[in-house]
């Protein structure tokens, strides 16, 4: 039996947005009412991921903020932060809620404002990313973000041999898929050349192997399995795993197994009753393309070591064996941070009911959805399937 | 049982040239940095050990866009491997994975806390 059903999905385009949170997450907000042909008046409950508003715009207290523009001042709201992971977090506890009788229908989504010509400069937004990583023992040493996934791809590359090539073959399947996208912040191809031309920002990655600063906001209705029959396009939800891994990287046993992606992993597939075999496709956390490699080993899709050459060989593109990111993932796509995890979920939900338009797979009945946070010390891994 | 590993302890002895690290009696466990509790098993009041001071370079990379307050680009970030536990600092000169590195030092940040810097062994 499904734990719950998504019965309503709605994203901005994830890009450049100079209009204040609360406009932006009721835009996606109403998307996903819409979509599901609901009222603000369905919604009992508002779980709302947003990462860093108050680092970043100095505003706080944001869920009766964005509730009241979008029409829901009243209900209840949790607001979660859990870096990128913030919104899957959110789902997570959706899910939870509906599943134990809690609430009936609930709206689940998040919003971040990222981008230069929004917010902040690339320094200070770098300054703001690095929080995530542990303020006494990794940030005196200048450790960034794009650094910290470094230091796992490095140690992939060191014991499977991935290569950065292998790594911008990531990055070219991406943006491929965003091409696709009409809601995705970069719509262009690139090649593999371009990519290691490109500038480095921490080694192996270089520009472009690094997701962009998006803004943007995501949201889905969420709803109990008896109540899903009577909305139009229900999908499935059997399972949600969600995992934690100690902090700092160095007190990790094997930081570039990313434990928590298995762990979360294990805990989804066992409540949906699947395996890994069984998955169509894949959103994963493809913030930097190394972190792609590492995710399409966690969640089993490929066997370890076989994450870059399987990026390279072209088996986890739109037409390949296991497709993944074919929304163009956060590397095209676009990183809002704590829209990011829901608009994994619009994904699915739109894939699944083949509705995706010109990025549609064929035969899309299981998906999943793997969103982490930090230094991958959280992860959240979500499975979806075409309502049984 | 120990009162543990804090914080100010474990800056103390890196600014005075030496690593420390708790060590579970209950797991076996090593850790690189102060805890309450193993990360591992829970048990509370890590010992307090000294660690070696050399290494061998775990993993590391070079930052090109450093955050607001860095000044300077293309310095390293290195987990060191100390054998018993891993620490993170910063690594100066040309050590890849693998090589040996030995404890040169600390940097510290604009509000005073210090990390472990390496240099080549
Ligand atoms: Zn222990």
């Amino acid at each position: 039996m499904p734990r719950a059903a998504v019965v309503g999905a709605g994203m901005t385009e994830f890009g450049i947005h100079d209009i204040p949170l609360e406009e932006l997450f009721a835009e996606a907000a109403f998307g996903a009412l819409d979509d599901a042909g609901a009222e603000p008046a369905d919604v009992e409950a508002l779980y709302f991921g947003n990462a860093m508003s108050g680092q970043a715009e100095n505003t706080t207290h944001l869920g009766p903020k964005v509730a009241t523009h979008a029409g829901m001042a009243g209900i209840p709201v949790q607001r979660f932060e859990d870096a990128c992971a913030t919104s899957a977090n959110a789902f997570k506890n959706a899910v939870a809620a509906v599943e134990a009788g809690v609430h009936d229908a609930v709206l689940v989504g998040g919003v971040e404002r990222c981008t230069p010509e929004t917010g902040r400069d690339t320094a200070a937004m770098t300054r703001v990313f690095a929080s995530a990583s542990h303020r006494q023992y990794e940030q005196p040493a200048g450790l960034t973000f794009p650094g910290v996934f470094a230091l796992l791809t490095k140690r992939h590359m060191y014991e499977h041999g991935t290569t950065e090539e292998q790594l911008a073959h990531v990055a070219v399947k991406n943006h491929g898929h965003g091409a696709l996208n009409p809601r995705a912040h970069f719509g262009k191809e690139v090649t593999v050349e371009e990519v290691l031309d490109g500038p480095v920002v921490a080694d192996p990655f270089r520009l472009m192997d690094c997701c962009p600063f998006s803004d943007g906001a995501s949201a889905v209705v969420v709803v109990s399995d008896e109540l899903a029959d009577s909305y139009d396009a229900p999908v499935d939800v059997t399972g949600v795993g969600h995992a934690t891994d100690v902090v700092p990287i160095a007190d990790k046993p094997t930081p570039h197994v990313t434990q928590a992606a298995r762990d979360a992993a294990e805990e989804a597939y066992e409540q949906a009753g699947v395996s890994a075999d069984d998955v169509d496709f894949a959103e994963v956390h493809d913030c930097f393309t190394g972190a792609e490699v590492l995710a399409s080993e966690a969640l089993g899709l490929v066997a370890d070591g076989e994450g870059g050459p399987a990026a390279a060989t072209g088996r986890t593109a739109r037409d390949g064996d296991v497709p993944i990111n074919p929304s163009g993932g956060l590397k095209a796509k676009g990183h809002p941070i704590g829209a990011t995890g829901t608009a994994q979920v619009v994904e699915l939900t739109e894939q699944l009911r083949g509705e995706a338009g010109a990025r549609q797979l064929p035969d899309a009945d299981r998906a999943v959805a793997h969103n982490l946070g930090g230094d991958a010390a959280t992860t959240v891994v979500s499975v979806m399937e075409v309502r049984g | 049982m120990s009162d543990g590993l804090t914080h100010a302890a474990w800056s103390d002895a890196l600014r005075e040239g030496a690593l420390l690290g708790g060590a579970c009696d209950d797991c076996g466990a090593t850790v690189g940095t102060p805890k309450a509790a193993c990360p591992h098993c829970g048990a509370r009041g890590l010992e307090p050990v000294e660690l070696p001071t050399a290494g061998t370079v775990y993993t590391e990379t070079t930052v090109e866009v450093p955050p607001e307050g860095i000044d300077e680009r293309g310095y390293r970030v290195a987990v060191v491997d100390l054998g018993a536990a891993r620490v993170l600092g910063r690594l100066d000169g040309a050590a890849e994975i693998g090589d040996a590195v030995a404890l040169a030092g600390h940097v510290e940040d604009e509000q005073g806390y210090v990390v472990p810097r390496f240099e080549p062994a």
